[in-house]
Parts: structure tokens; sequence; C-alpha cells
């Protein structure tokens, strides 16, 4: 695999994404977002720091898997709906480098989006901290920025598993079911499956639904690991052991799917 | 040299799942620095034999091989150029842009590569217009990039399908010029068409498909002489 081929088809796609309308929509509505935390804090008496931080960290989340969904997800589609792709493929670019080019302009794509609207919530945590500085003595900068750093990881993972199911089906709407679903399964897998655990005294299970789960538990992404919003809002430390596990949970698991997703895509027939 | 050795290539379709035979036991060569052109009728398995020297489609059997690599090996492609047939490229970048994506690709160095995207944008009308987006072009407008961004790296392989579908009489012309102007350097061009003229006007060998297999084989040179009208050929064979 060629740095030089992958830099191309990254740059490229980095170039595709930023000229969806879409993104344009986005960007203003995270901008909105951030005026309303504005208004709404002065609403919570005693937890203005916490309502702040949880609001302003949660629309950086909501907007950036928006961006990820719907102008991510539909990348690779139009490359091969719209047939752009003979465009790459026709030239010396090797199957495992348009995937891994793809994966890193999607990744790049995202990963500066967070910035734009990460750049929105920090401009509105100075705002409001300004307004009640009274309420922000405990309030550590770093923890935020941690929960951000967090968040970028889990969108770099969710951006190798729709490229997975990219190249799975070239179905736009089973790409985003499949994807959406990954990402419920992967934010509530840890509780349903401690709680089932704990439950299976009670309640037994059949051994098809209790293998499921477990299958289901090693298989799917925990993205649970890398919700820290609550750390940053309540001030609970982070240590770095697990600043560096959950990095190298997200960088195993990319690799090891991005690999899958070449072996498919070097054996699929273009449409 | 391409070599197409037994080629069979089925498609799936419908809700059944009905078998559909694009490619049948395909096997003919192409040699270096000739111009084939390659008729037939719709669905004759035209698109799907360049498809599959391109490596976008495997065959399911029989093998290719381009100066000995298979398609499916990015190093046949190293000095490739392909305009599919309905040419579409990233709507919001510019030519310059992919000229760019091109650049990044190539061992030429900055100037060569710039004289050469001038000489192509000149001689196709694009000059002017390089830097507008992409969704501003006309289709006839599109064609001609496609035609700029499938020469730039300045290939030994050149594949055209239906190059002159959607393009004026004066694009026609320039189409045909630079196809010539590709014949005289000793390129190797195949060009799969349903427009006779062209293909009688610019190739060396034709080959008349249907139903996946080859129907017939002519050298350009046995028409000139017999003065066979390739238009009656092509109704004969087929029909």
């Amino acid at each position: 695999m060629r740095v030089k081929q992958i830099k191309a088809i990254a740059l490229l796609t980095f170039k595709q994404a930023l000229g969806g309308k879409a993104v344009y929509g986005i960007i203003l509505g995270a901008f909105f977002c951030s005026a309303i935390t504005i208004g709404l804090a002065g609403f919570f008496m005693h937890d203005i720091d916490k309502v702040a931080i949880d609001f302003t960290l949660s629309f950086i989340s909501f907007c950036s898997l928006i961006l990820l969904f719907f102008v991510g997800a539909n990348l690779i589609l139009n490359d091969i709906n719209k047939k752009t792709i003979y465009f790459i493929l026709s030239k010396p670019f090797s199957r495992q480098e348009y995937i891994i080019g793809k994966l890193a302009g999607l990744i790049f794509f995202c990963t500066t989006g967070i910035i734009i609207f990460s750049i929105a919530g920090f401009i509105t945590i100075i705002i409001i901290k300004y307004m009640y500085s009274a309420y922000f003595k405990d309030f550590i900068w770093s923890l935020f920025f941690t929960a951000i750093y967090a968040h970028i990881l889990m969108v770099a993972l969710l951006n190798s598993i729709i490229l997975f199911f990219s190249t799975i089906t070239f179905n736009s709407f089973l790409i985003l079911i499949s994807s959406i679903t990954t990402y419920i399964v992967g934010q509530t897998i840890e509780e349903i499956y401690f709680y089932i655990k704990n439950q299976t005294s009670i309640i037994p299970l059949s051994y098809f639904v209790e293998n499921t789960i477990n299958a289901m538990y090693y298989i799917a992404p925990n993205l649970a690991l890398f919700d820290l919003k609550t750390n940053a809002a309540h001030c609970i430390p982070i240590s770095k052991t697990y600043i560096l596990s959950i990095t190298f949970y997200a960088v195993t698991y990319i690799i090891l799917i991005t690999t899958a997703s070449c072996i498919i895509f070097s054996k699929r027939d273009l449409p | 040299m391409i070599k197409i050795n037994s080629v069979t290539k089925n498609f799936k379709s419908g809700i059944k799942k009905s078998l559909i035979k694009a490619v049948n036991e395909l096997s003919f060569n192409i040699h270096k620095n000739k111009t084939l052109g390659i008729i037939g009728p719709n669905g004759a398995g035209k698109t799907s034999l360049l498809k599959m020297i391109l490596g976008f489609i495997k065959p399911d059997k029989g093998f290719i091989e381009i100066n000995e690599k298979s398609p499916m090996d990015y190093k046949s492609r190293g000095k490739t150029g392909y305009l599919p047939e309905n040419p579409y490229y990233y709507d919001n970048l510019t030519l310059n842009e992919l000229f760019l994506f091109s650049f990044q690709i190539t061992k030429t160095n900055k100037y060569d590569f710039k004289k050469r995207a001038d000489y192509l944008l000149k001689k196709t009308g694009l000059l002017s217009v390089r830097k507008a987006k992409l969704s501003s072009y006309s289709k006839g407008m599109l064609q001609k990039a496609g035609i700029c961004l499938a020469l730039i790296n300045n290939p030994d392989l050149i594949i055209f399908d239906e190059p002159t579908s959607g393009l004026d009489p004066i694009a026609r012309k320039i189409l045909s010029d630079i196809i010539l102007d590709l014949k005289n350097k000793n390129k190797t061009i195949i060009i799969c068409s349903h427009i006779l003229n062209d293909i009688e006007k610019l190739c060396d060998q034709i080959i008349i498909m249907a139903d996946g297999k080859i129907k017939a084989k002519y050298l350009k040179k046995d028409l000139v002489k017999n003065k066979t009208d390739l238009e009656q050929v092509f109704i004969e064979t087929v029909m």
C-alpha cells in the first residue's frame, strides 16, 4: 500500500464532503444550539456549570453524528451510484488503497467538523462562565477536551463501521439503518449485558439468547466507553491509563474492521 | 498486449435471480499500438468486457492479462486512461482540482504535467472553464472533461466507451482528431461505440459482438479493399 495514493484519495474525499450543502446547515445548526445553551443555562438555579457542559458536549456529539450519518455515509455510496469510482479505480489504485483513503478522508472530515463544533462549544462555555462565574469554581477544561477527544475516537470508529457496511451493501438505506443500529447497540450493550447477567439467576435465559448476547457483547463496539460527558460535567477525573486504553481499543477495532472491509471490497464486482 | 482467454461473465437479474450471460467464452488478443473497435447491439457484452479489462468486475471463468498482469492488479492500470459512457465526476469540484488529484499520483514533474493539462484543455476548448465547478458543465462539456482526465497521465492504453455519445458534430470532430493523434503516437486504443462511422474511420481492427460472443472480426484494410459497407456487415452479422 502506498501512502501517496491513500493521501490523494483522502484529500479528494475531504473536498467532496466539504462541497455538500448539508454541511453548512449542520454547522449553522451547531451555532444555533450553542446560542440556545447560553439562553437555557440561566433557567437552572444550582447546577448551571453541569447543565452548560452537558448541553454543550451533547450538541457537539449530536451534530457530529448527524454529519457522520447523513454526509459521511453517502460519500462512498455516491461514488458507486454516480460511478465516480470508475474515475478513481481506472487509475493505478488498489481497492485497499481506495478503502483506506476513503476512511482517512472521512475521519479527517468528521474530525474537522467536531473541531468546529468544539470551537462553538468552547465559546459557549466561556460566555456562560463569564455570566455565571460563581458556578464554575470546580470546572476543569482538560476534562472538557478529554471528553471531546474520546468523542473523536468514537466517531472515527463509527466511520470504519459505516465503511464496512458500505462494502457489504450498495443500498444507502441499509447502510444508514445498519450504522445507526450499531451505534445504538454499541451505546447500550454493556448495560444490557450486565443487567441480563444479573437477572439470569431469577429468570433463566435460553441457551440461544444467552449466547447471542455474549456474542454481541464481544463483537459490537462498546461505544459507551467513549462517553465522558458525565466526567466532564461532574468533574470526575479520568486516568491516563483509561484514555490510553480507549485509544488502543478504538485503533485496534478500526484496523480489524478496515481489514475486513478491504477483503470484502477487493472481492466485489462494481455495479 | 491484452490477452483475453475463454472469458465468461454472468449476471443475476430480477427476483428469480435468473442468469444472464453477458460475456460467453470470449477469446482474443489486443495487440500493442493497435486501435480496436468493438461494436454490437445493446446488451452484447461490450461494456462488461471493458469493465473486466479495467478490473471493475471479475470474470466467472477464464482470465484477462494486460502485459502479463491481472486487471485486478493496480500495476496493470499504471498507464491506462478510461472514458466511461456517461462520465460523471464530483459536482462540487473543478477540473483543476481533478487534475491535481491525477498529478498527485503521477511521476511526471509539475511543469510537464501543467503543459499537458493546458494542451488538452486547449484542444477540448475547456481552458476558460477549468476553474468552474463541474456542476455547471453541460453533458458535452463533461464528456470533454472526461477525455482530458482520461488522457492527462499520458496513458499507453486508452479505453473509450461510447466516446461520442452526447457530443455535437464539432465536439465529435475534436474527439476524432484526438484519437487520430493518439493513433499516430502508437497508443493502444479500444473503442466501444454504436456509431459505425467513427469505428470505421478510427479503428484498425473491428470486432462485432452479440450475445456475449464475437460474431465477426475484420481488419479495416480488408473492408476498404473489398469496399465493404460496415453498416451492412453489422446488420447481416447481428440479425
